[in-house]
């Protein structure tokens, strides 16, 4: 790879790096002992994560009735945070595979944790769908169609919650496989670099064997282009086949044609919202400023405005479809969202989602780092929302007015929630202080080091 | 570049040593010392392969044996010998008369491998007719109740021995007639041959022994003015079937109004439009009953001002028919003219219409007699002749007994099967009373308010234990047999009396005792087989009248106020209904039909009342009548109720009974009184209301009550209806399906039809569902929480019509105008799941748990599901159930499912679901393999008919009828081509097989 100067285009890092600097700034985390800030923010992940296990240990030692879901609303904050999850690992495939194959360099200082987010979310998504089930016991294996001794027992293939199953698995795996391949020259030059012999032996065994030969070069970038063709589709197939779980219903506010796409942009819009969360907080406290720079964050913060007015009109002609329709149900369930009992849920996503990314407009916004930062978090609250309202106030009102119930989680739910968070934050912080979060043979070749 | 390379191990290989080549071929190259090693005579090694596989088991089995853990043997022991007539499996109909009240419906006891599971009304009675209610469905949890006493208690203690308790309470009764002391023996009001015949053996040995009737619900008012006015103190026989026009003053007949399923049998004969023909069906009332509720027309009446309505009404008629009026100043009018329309209706079906009234005042209801004289419904619609025997409660007897016993000449008690202390308005006095009797003997089958202060408690069994005979009404004997041998060491009472009067145990046997009054064997035997025996009925004939109209109602204008104070009803809900019951769980499981709240009683409040007071639902106030005072009890505003009342529910706030009914709500029965010798159920005075600021929020089953203008509830006038038969019909939706259709060439396919016109709400397909299926009851909490387990539930919808006006939106009622929210119109739809032909919940469930069956049933494999509830919320009509819990064996649900006893009544065709499965309505799927295998059994085809779903037999309105589409010929196929016939939600696309036909009201 040649290196091109541009008059035009800013470098991708700044701060004139060396190829030596590049590894000793990356690798510094790893390498030192960790600072306060890491320690402090690891334990209360921890904490978290094990409120996750205490609350899904009550889950399932009592029954999902210790949630405050009901006979209509059997879907509250669970497939909420499950859609909220999955949506936000989007940014991580999005940003490896997609603008792999488009060529945008920027992407190369930012894949490497965007990717591990992906996982991480999924991990969280997955607690889910798992723990959501009545007899997870049952449920953990009876959804996958193994031969089984049950007789003719198989699997409904017209089920939505199956093609779940099958999508959220394959981009599980296909995204830690893209991931840790990726991973591999960086771990070598970790275990290149290693003081002690455990150090030595574990990140040798897990770099499996490179030399950094041109031969494994030339295979480990043919494996990563086509592994980015197969995460292509996937950034499109997993939120669509998520919204189909709502889409193929008969539950007015859920069957909705729009759905695939809408889910799609939103799913983009949270993941490169939570991205930015991370890594603005990443660049600062590990003083990556010349690795992520501001052209990085305006990038993101351009892709979060146009996919965040993208949900927006989806909104909006959802709105529109309602009242064209002609179908009363349809209509009672929207003017229901927006002025029912739930209306500050509504109320809340349409001002995160649609109307707060709208500064982005502006170039101070997209380039201050701090405000970049609150916008983001106003993203990921605004698509928690959109989440709530496709679900809980489609589901709390629809047919039959005798079965409209209202509901509010119980600290059985929230726990779960925050324990995700916990789930998340402690990968995370594990991710930052055991790997290198930015992906250094690659920065190493958009460098405009003239050395 | 090939390569040449070869390498080698050593130089024997390379250079290809025979000896190297040859041993080679061993897998190993040097021989192995195997013979040194298995024959050294050092290590011993003297167990060979048949040693080891020895040593081998015994070391599996003996880590399996410590392995074991002592677990519970739980016995399923088969019969040994097998009783007559009993096949394990086949279920045993028997016929009985229900206990659950006084109205002595006959009813058939399913029972299964000797334990009765289920009620199911009898058709040969004539007052069930084959129909049960829901509290009577509900009684047979009673049995099994583990809160029933297991032996005779004496000074609360249990004692075993009857024998001991026997000589001890007869010892006392000779002493207390030997000392000139009175018995008094204080029993239901209902009527009971044999019964009779023991008071009197018991009469004969303890002279001057006193027989005292007492119930908790007085209908004296009728009984005094049918003294007064025919000479006769009996309550009627109503045919409500043969009414064309019927006005009901408060007369709750088709919920809790003497013999509601009676009633309701009657009354939905003349509500089917067909013909363009439907009886009109007035009611003034205070609260919104049930009755209120299927009303064509209701009319928000003050109680209180109930006696001016009725002289008016009087004066109505007299005037149309040239009669004479009573005197007086004002004539009284209710909304509308509503009246004089009433009036009219009456006239012009004078000799066809009814009226009936709740009110407990004499004058009224002579009032109400010359009413019906004047209309000449006597002798066809009202029978006189062959009474009714349902109450005979008269309050001065039992008032009378009081002071007898507070003077001290009453010496010993026995109170059979009656629990005044909790039910008589002035319980402090009774109990001051009873403190001075040396013997109080109480037959409660639990403890009670009444055990508690007495000295013996000597336990009846449960009717379903029980040998008995009652009269309901004139010419009617209905039995009761038993269907399972005694649960516990309790004893009969009638037995008990026998004994105390000095019978020997085995004359004293009720079996013997009863049959000895019958005669003939042959009578004897088709009577118990039957359940019933009808003798002769006399002919219906117009009596004559001799009491003072002009009097009385002198009387009733004299004795009302002219103030518009607010007063408080006293009423009983469906169900719970007198609070006998109150240990039962099912019961309070099951909505009140019209507020649909569950487990408590609560202050009913008027819109207007609500207003002025500040109330807003669930606010806990302390409310003060006189002296009288509740405390703490929720309010919920209830529309439809008449403007300045309130309403509190008998049949709560019991002290003493099991868990489930201890301390459930508040008593209301203190709040009664005694006037002119009959009980008041309204309260006129100084009314206050205090907010305590605390909240408790009411168990509801629907919190939103108006279908907000949506199409899937569809009613018409008769008017509209006799123009065109398809009325808010007629838009027939028939969409494109991407599915592929059903075959149903062959073999049955399965349907229901609901009646919107028909059905009342009163709940008992509810309870029927409920116990059919083994439904958890889950609790008040989770009520709350809106995870009610009933596979089938009654909607219950407002809305507000005028011709100028018709509001169905929750908004536009409360905004408008109180009158509004007082004319409240009701509408009853049983919903259940409606196994749809596309049925919605299908393609999304992951694991097939729910599947199409090949007669058309949505089936559930409970074994399968592994609870994702997708199919729950993709449900269109809710109707789905999630087991949010395990709701058996666990002590969070500390009902009938929680111990060995109340499991007994579980369905052994049905299985008790797991936690974390879904279930729902099955349309009764073992009762259609049921229906289909006795039908293959004896060599025919199933008849329309035969299989009818635990809802369709409970229902007294034949509102639910069940059958088979693909018979052309059955009563399902018919109702599908009625004009009326309707899907709900058809334009979904999902294809329900229960068709609804749409109300048609007479106004």
């Amino acid at each position: 790879m040649s290196v091109i100067d541009s008059a035009i285009r800013p470098p991708l890092v700044t701060g004139d790096k060396s190829y030596s600097d590049v590894t000793a700034d990356i690798c510094r985390p790893l390498e030192n002992k960790p600072s306060r800030l890491w320690w402090i923010g690891f334990i209360i992940s921890f904490s978290c994560l094990m409120i996750l296990f205490a609350t899904l240990f009550w889950t399932t030692w009592t029954g999902i009735g210790v949630w405050n879901i009901n006979k209509s609303v059997m879907w509250g904050w669970d497939i909420t945070n499950f859609v909220f999850w999955i949506g936000i690992g989007h940014a991580g495939t999005l940003i490896s595979a997609i603008l792999l194959l488009f060529r945008q360099k920027w992407r190369m200082s930012i894949n490497r944790s965007a990717e591990a987010m992906t996982i991480f979310a999924v991990l969280c998504a997955a607690v889910f769908p798992f723990f959501h089930m009545g007899r997870i016991w049952v449920g953990i294996y009876w959804v996958f169609p193994i031969p089984n001794a049950f007789g003719s027992l198989w699997v409904n293939f017209n089920s939505p919650l199956l093609w779940d199953v099958f999508a959220i698995s394959t981009y599980f795996s296909v995204s830690l496989l893209f991931w840790y391949l990726g991973l591999i020259p960086d771990i070598a030059t970790v275990r290149d670099r290693a003081t002690t012999k455990v150090r030595k032996f574990i990140y040798n065994f897990f770099s499996m064997g490179w030399t950094g030969s041109v031969r494994t070069w030339a295979r480990y970038e043919v494996v990563s282009l086509i592994l980015a063709g197969i995460s292509t589709p996937l950034v499109l197939s997993v939120h669509t086949i998520v919204s189909m779980d709502f889409a193929t219903s008969v539950i007015p506010g859920w069957h909705t044609t729009i759905f695939p796409p809408y889910f799609v942009a939103g799913a983009i819009f949270s993941g490169f919202g939570m991205v930015l969360t991370l890594l603005l907080v990443a660049r600062k406290v590990l003083n990556y400023e010349n690795y992520i720079t501001i052209g990085h964050i305006e990038a993101m913060a351009k892709v979060v405005m146009l996919t965040g007015t993208m949900v927006g009109l989806a909104y909006i002609t959802e709105f529109f479809i309602a009242w064209y329709s002609g179908y009363e149900y349809e209509q009672a369930a929207f003017l229901n969202r927006m002025f029912g009992p739930y209306w500050w849920a509504y109320w809340t996503m349409m001002s995160c989602n649609l109307i707060a990314p709208q500064v982005f407009w502006f170039k101070w916004a997209r380039t201050t780092p701090w405000f970049v930062f609150m916008l983001s978090i106003v993203v990921n609250v605004g698509m928690w929302f959109e989440r709530f309202v496709i679900i809980v106030t489609s589901l709390h009102r629809d047919y039959l007015t005798s079965s409209w119930v209202m509901y509010s989680a119980s600290w059985v739910e929230i726990g779960i929630f925050i324990g995700t968070f916990g789930l998340f934050f402690t990968c995370f912080f594990l991710f930052c202080r055991f790997l290198p979060i930015i992906n250094m043979a690659e920065v190493k070749g958009i460098l405009k080091n003239k050395e | 570049m090939d390569l040449n390379n070869k390498y080698w191990k050593g130089i024997e290989e390379a250079e290809k040593h025979p000896e190297f080549v040859s041993s080679k071929k061993n897998e190993f190259a040097e021989a192995l010392p195997l013979e040194e090693v298995l024959n050294a005579t050092d290590l011993d090694l003297s167990s060979n392969r048949r040693d080891f596989l020895k040593y081998f088991g015994f070391s599996v089995s003996a880590v399996a044996l410590a392995a074991c853990q002592k677990t519970q043997v739980k016995y399923a022991i088969p019969y040994v010998v097998n009783p007559e007539n009993v096949t394990p499996g086949n279920a045993n109909y028997y016929a009985s008369t229900c206990g659950g009240c006084n109205t002595g419906c006959g009813i058939l006891v399913k029972t299964r491998e000797g334990r009765p599971i289920k009620l199911d009304g009898n058709e040969l009675s004539p007052i069930s007719k084959g129909a049960l209610c829901a509290t009577g469905q509900a009684s047979i949890l009673s049995l099994y109740d583990i809160n029933r006493l297991a032996n005779p208690v004496k000074n609360g203690n249990e004692n075993e021995n009857w024998g001991e308790l026997d000589k001890e309470i007869i010892a006392k009764l000779e002493g207390i007639v030997a000392s000139g002391g009175k018995i008094t023996i204080v029993t239901g009001s209902s009527k009971s041959p044999s019964l009779a015949k023991a008071l009197e053996v018991f009469k004969a040995k303890y002279a001057g022994t006193e027989v005292v009737a007492y119930d908790p619900i007085s209908y004296s008012g009728i009984l005094l003015a049918n003294e007064k006015s025919f000479g006769k103190r009996a309550l009627p026989s109503y045919n409500f079937d043969k009414a064309d026009v019927i006005v009901s003053f408060g007369a709750d007949f088709l919920g809790t109004w003497i013999s509601p399923v009676e009633y309701t049998k009657q009354w939905v004969t003349k509500r089917n439009p067909k013909d363009g023909k439907l009886s009109k069906h007035y009611q003034f009332e205070s609260i919104l009953s049930l009755t209120g509720s299927n009303a064509d027309v209701r009319v928000p009446m003050k109680e209180s001002k109930e006696g001016i309505y009725l002289i008016s009404l009087y004066n109505e008629i007299a005037r149309q028919m040239n009669g004479s009026q009573i005197p007086v100043a004002q004539k009284a009018e209710l909304a509308g003219n509503s009246i004089e329309k009433a009036a009219k209706d009456l006239v012009a079906a004078s000799g066809r219409s009814l009226v009936v009234s709740k009110s407990n005042v004499t004058e009224h209801q002579i009032l109400v007699n010359a009413i019906n004289l004047m209309l000449g419904n006597y002798g066809a619609v009202i029978d006189m002749n062959n009474h009714s025997n349902q109450s005979n409660f008269i309050e001065s007897d039992f008032e009378q007994f009081v002071s007898n016993l507070s003077s001290g000449s009453v010496k010993g008690v026995i109170f059979m099967g009656t629990n005044p202390v909790y039910s008589y308005h002035n319980s402090s006095k009774l109990v001051e009373g009873l403190k001075k009797a040396s013997l109080v003997v109480t037959t409660s089958e639990q403890k009670d308010e009444t055990s508690e202060v007495a000295g013996y408690i000597c336990p009846d069994s449960h009717f379903l234990e029980s040998w008995g005979d009652s009269e309901p009404k004139k010419g009617l004997i209905s039995f009761t047999q038993p269907t399972i041998s005694k649960v516990f060491n309790t004893r009969q009472a009638i037995e008990s009396i026998l004994i105390w009067a000095g019978l020997s145990a085995a004359e004293a046997d009720a079996y013997t005792f009863i049959k000895s009054s019958y005669e003939d064997i042959d009578v004897w035997n088709k009577s118990v087989h039957d359940g019933v025996i009808v003798s002769a009925t006399e002919e219906s004939a117009t009596p004559s009248f001799s009491a003072n109209v002009n009097e009385a109602a002198e009387k009733i204008v004299s004795g009302s106020s002219k103030s518009d104070s607010s007063e408080l009803i006293v009423y009983q809900k469906v169900g719970v209904k007198d609070g006998n019951l109150a240990n039962n769980p099912w019961l309070h499981e099951t909505p009140d039909p019209i507020s649909k709240v569950c487990y408590d009683n609560y202050l009913s409040v008027s819109k207007s009342e609500a207003e002025k007071n500040d109330l807003k639902q669930n606010d806990v106030v302390n409310i003060s009548l006189g002296n009288k005072k509740i405390e703490n009890i929720p309010v919920l505003i209830q529309p439809g109720q008449a403007t300045g009342t309130y309403a509190i529910a008998l049949g709560y706030g019991r002290t003493q009974s099991g868990k489930v009914g201890k301390n459930l709500g508040k008593n209301a029965y203190p709040l009664l009184m005694v006037k002119d010798g009959n009980t008041l159920y309204n309260y006129q005075g100084s009314i206050t209301v205090e907010k305590t600021g605390e909240k408790y929020v009411l168990a509801q089953t629907q919190t939103h009550h108006t279908i907000e203008g949506r199409d899937y509830i569809r009613e018409a006038t008769l008017e509209e209806f006799k123009k065109n038969p398809y009325v808010r019909n007629d838009h027939k939706i028939d969409l494109v399906t991407l599915w592929q259709e059903y075959d149903y060439t062959t073999g049955h396919k399965w349907g229901m039809a609901i009646d919107l016109n028909a059905c009342t709400g009163c709940g008992a397909c509810i309870v029927s569902c409920h116990i059919e299926n083994n439904v958890p009851v889950v609790g008040r909490d989770e009520i709350r929480l809106r995870r009610e387990m009933h596979w089938m539930r009654i909607d219950r919808y407002y809305s507000f019509y005028t011709p100028e006006q018709y509001l169905t939106k929750e908004k536009e009622i409360e905004s408008s105008e109180s009158t509004v929210y007082d004319n409240i119109r009701v509408v009853h739809a049983p919903m259940m799941c409606q196994h749809c032909e596309h049925a919605p919940c299908e393609t999304v469930c992951p694991v097939l748990a729910t599947t199409h069956s090949t007669e058309g049933l949505n089936q559930m494999t409970y074994n399968r599901c592994i609870g994702t509830k997708y199919c729950g919320n993709n449900c269109p009509y809710k109707v789905r159930r999630f087991n949010w819990f395990r709701y058996n064996d666990n002590d969070n649900f500390d009902n009938h499912f929680n111990n060995d006893l109340g499991k007994m009544v579980i369905n052994p065709d049905v299985t008790v679901r797991t936690r974390g499965v879904m279930e729902k309505c099955s349309f009764c799927v073992q009762r259609i393999q049921a229906g289909k295998l006795s039908a293959k059994r004896e060599g025919r085809k199933v008849k329309d008919g035969d299989i009818k779903t635990a809802c369709a037999t409970a229902c007294p309105s034949n509102a639910i009828v069940f059958g088979d589409m693909n018979d052309p010929e059955s009563e399902i196929s018919k109702l599908y081509k009625n004009e009326r016939s309707y899907h709900m939600l058809e334009e979904v696309g999902i294809k329900p097989s229960v068709s609804y036909l749409t109300k048609i009201r007479n106004v």
